[in-house]
């Protein structure tokens, strides 16, 4: 397939951080390669770490960054001499406090459903997990032939309905992934 | 024998003027403040006067008699007071010259009369120079001020004759509301001073602030060097300074500069001073003051005429002739300073105290560096906030400041904030690469917001999220438990020579 995703599937990885001036961001710090910040993969050179201070690279600019205050999950960092103040939630806790939308409806859980009759042959992921637009959850045999069904948002895994070998019929519910896309 | 010159001043200047010091073949001496004790300056010196001023009410640099007593006790020829402290005190300089110790500034009867402002102006008008019009003593009654007012132009201001601290001060925009403001500004005076004298003077509502830089000899030779831009300030001291301004023609600044000249020569004046004019947005422009020191922003002028002013003033004080002729006087290209106070902008400019964990300066030929900090310095509330200057030259205006961007995105100090994010907002504004900009800019203009850039703000969300992302994985088991591979593996491929 080759089809790389922004998001792996960790979600414990997926963070939120939000600016005092209602500013926010979603980050994912990887295992390996770059962060995703909003969705975007962004090249960020990591140059020098000390004690509570950072210097990253990016787009030819540097930035020097320092914690300069800490109380729980608040943070004020300086970059570049400018002060910033985030709170910072695991997207658990952001998902929990109902916190993803600026709506007034705060619910955000997608539901996927059976297009066709037929029977699960293949679930990939797993509860808990991230899942990226596109991205397939599960494989829906009918009339022979296997369809893969995708993610329509990205979000976390927050139900399966359906396990192995199930038979399933026409809408019925599959998958509910709360949306991470605000 | 080697001259031995002795510094009442501390940081930058310090370091400045044992440059100069050296360069003429001289012993630079100074004094070790217990305030300050590990200060970058003392490393430059040839020899270190402790000033035991640790239980003293003022630090040395304020203590005229201590300083005159270790200068006559360490054999001392000169004293430069640099900028500030008491280098612009007539009673500090007069004891100096009792005591056989050549002062490098002027007469301490110059220096007094320019301190007078009343005195400064008298001279100004019979050299001929503009003063903001005004009536010359207190008007009879609110009919003549009206009347007054009319004649100079709205708005006014009005000021109680005995008056300070703004009581009996009124600003007003136009003859509505003259009256009213008379009576008020009157009744505040005479409550407050006894004495309800009330003068006017025309309001510049959002002036420039220039100055003309000056070298004069002890034989009557005196030439200018060109204006120095002064505009950007806040809470009445300069930010930012540039030379030249491009707010001076050509014709201007020879007018002015001859107007300068005439001002020393009239008043018999030596050394490096400055006069200082303020502009009108029609550019007209009215005589303020004189100074009698060098000042802290000399090196754009510097930068611009090549000339080493304290190198000058050394001369001048050892009574050598100022060979420099007005014609050699040529202003190439631009500069601009940027002064580096531990101050938060994002916060009325509060002052900083503390530990400078990090400083980096940029480096390159057009860059000049004047500081008394680096890595590991600490900021003490005993002194001013100017950590460094950054002076950057170029071939234009519109180069320089580019340049000077460059320069403060390369500088970097980490552990106090300080004035260079705010520097960078100002370059960055239409107003000053228009060069319209005045003395209120930071009133009518400047918001803190104006600091703030989103890819800053972004990798700010991004670093804020890995020093918490760091303790949450380790909590969830997830990742080994030291702190420095928290990030593990993108952190460690992501690392890179610095």
């Amino acid at each position: 397939m080759g089809t790389s995703y922004k998001y792996k599937r960790d979600a414990s990885r997926l963070f939120i951080a939000l600016r005092d001036n209602g500013k926010r961001y979603k980050i994912y710090i990887p295992r390996e390669s770059n962060p995703v910040i909003d969705g975007n993969e962004q090249e960020i050179d990591f140059i020098e770490q000390e004690d509570f201070q950072y210097t990253f690279e990016w787009n030819g600019k540097r930035f020097h960054c320092e914690l300069v205050a800490r109380d729980q999950n608040k943070a004020t960092v300086h970059v570049n001499g400018v002060e910033y103040k985030f709170s910072l939630e695991s997207i658990f806790s952001y998902i929990r406090k109902g916190m993803i939308s600026d709506a007034e409806d705060k619910n955000t859980s997608v539901q996927i459903k059976a297009p066709m009759p037929g029977k699960i042959i293949d679930i990939f992921l797993d509860e808990g997990d991230l899942v990226n637009v596109g991205e397939p959850i599960l494989t829906l045999e009918a009339m022979k032939m296997q369809n893969e069904i995708t993610a329509d948002c990205n979000g976390v895994i927050q139900k399966i309905r359906v396990n192995h070998e199930q038979s399933v019929m026409k809408d019925e519910l599959l998958v509910e992934i709360q949306s991470i896309d605000v | 024998m080697k001259k031995r010159l002795l510094i009442a001043n501390r940081s930058e200047i310090a370091i400045r003027i044992i440059r100069s010091a050296h360069k003429m073949g001289m012993y630079a001496i100074v004094f070790q403040s217990d305030k300050e004790p590990d200060a970058l300056y003392l490393k430059f010196a040839d020899e270190i006067i402790d000033a035991h001023d640790a239980d003293d009410e003022k630090p040395i640099f304020l203590n005229p008699n201590k300083i005159v007593a270790f200068a006559l006790e360490h054999e001392v020829d000169l004293i430069h007071p640099g900028y500030g402290f008491l280098s612009e005190n007539p009673d500090f300089v007069a004891l100096c010259i009792s005591k056989k110790l050549n002062f490098i500034g002027p007469s301490p009867e110059l220096i007094r009369d320019m301190g007078l402002k009343t005195v400064a102006k008298k001279m100004a008008i019979e050299a001929g120079l503009p003063l903001v019009p005004g009536s010359e003593g207190p008007v009879a009654d609110v009919l003549a001020a009206k009347e007054y007012a009319a004649s100079i132009g709205y708005p006014v201001i009005l000021k109680a004759s005995a008056g300070g601290g703004g009581r009996g001060m009124r600003i007003v925009e136009n003859s509505e509301t003259i009256e009213r403001n008379f009576k008020s500004a009157y009744d505040e005076a005479l409550a407050a001073f006894g004495n309800g004298d009330i003068f006017i003077e025309k309001y510049l509502q959002n002036p420039k602030h220039l100055e003309f830089q000056i070298l004069g000899d002890k034989h009557g030779n005196v030439i200018h060097l060109g204006e120095r831009e002064c505009s950007l300030q806040r809470k009445h001291q300069k930010i930012i300074e540039e030379a030249p301004s491009a707010s001076v023609t050509e014709t201007m600044r020879k007018e002015m500069g001859t107007m300068a000249v005439r001002f020393a020569q009239k008043i018999g004046y030596y050394s490096a001073g400055t006069i200082e004019f303020i502009m009108d947005e029609d550019g007209s422009y009215y005589f303020m003051e004189m100074n009698t020191r060098i000042q802290v922003e000399h090196p754009v002028t510097e930068m611009i005429t090549g000339v080493d002013l304290v190198d000058w003033q050394i001369r001048i004080a050892l009574d050598e002739v100022l060979t420099l002729k007005q014609e050699d006087i040529i202003i190439k290209g631009w500069a601009i300073e940027c002064r580096v106070n531990a101050e938060d902008p994002q916060n009325r400019f509060t002052p900083q105290t503390g530990f400078i964990d990090k400083i980096q300066f940029p480096q390159d030929a057009s860059i000049r560096i004047e500081t008394g900090f680096l890595s590991g310095s600490m900021v003490t509330p005993y002194f001013d906030s100017m950590i460094a200057k950054i002076i950057v030259h170029g071939e234009s205006r519109s180069k320089v400041i580019n340049k000077t961007m460059e320069a403060l995105n390369k500088f970097n100090i980490i552990g106090i904030k300080t004035t260079a994010p705010f520097c960078k907002a100002v370059l960055q504004h239409p107003y000053f690469k228009d060069a319209s900009y005045t003395t209120r800019w930071v009133d009518l203009v400047y918001s803190p917001e104006m600091l703030e850039d989103p890819d800053d703000e972004m990798i700010g969300a991004l670093a804020a999220t890995i020093m918490y992302a760091s303790e949450y994985l380790q909590l969830q088991g997830d990742i080994p438990a030291y702190e420095n591979d928290a990030l593990n593996v993108w952190v460690l491929n992501k690392r890179l020579n610095y």
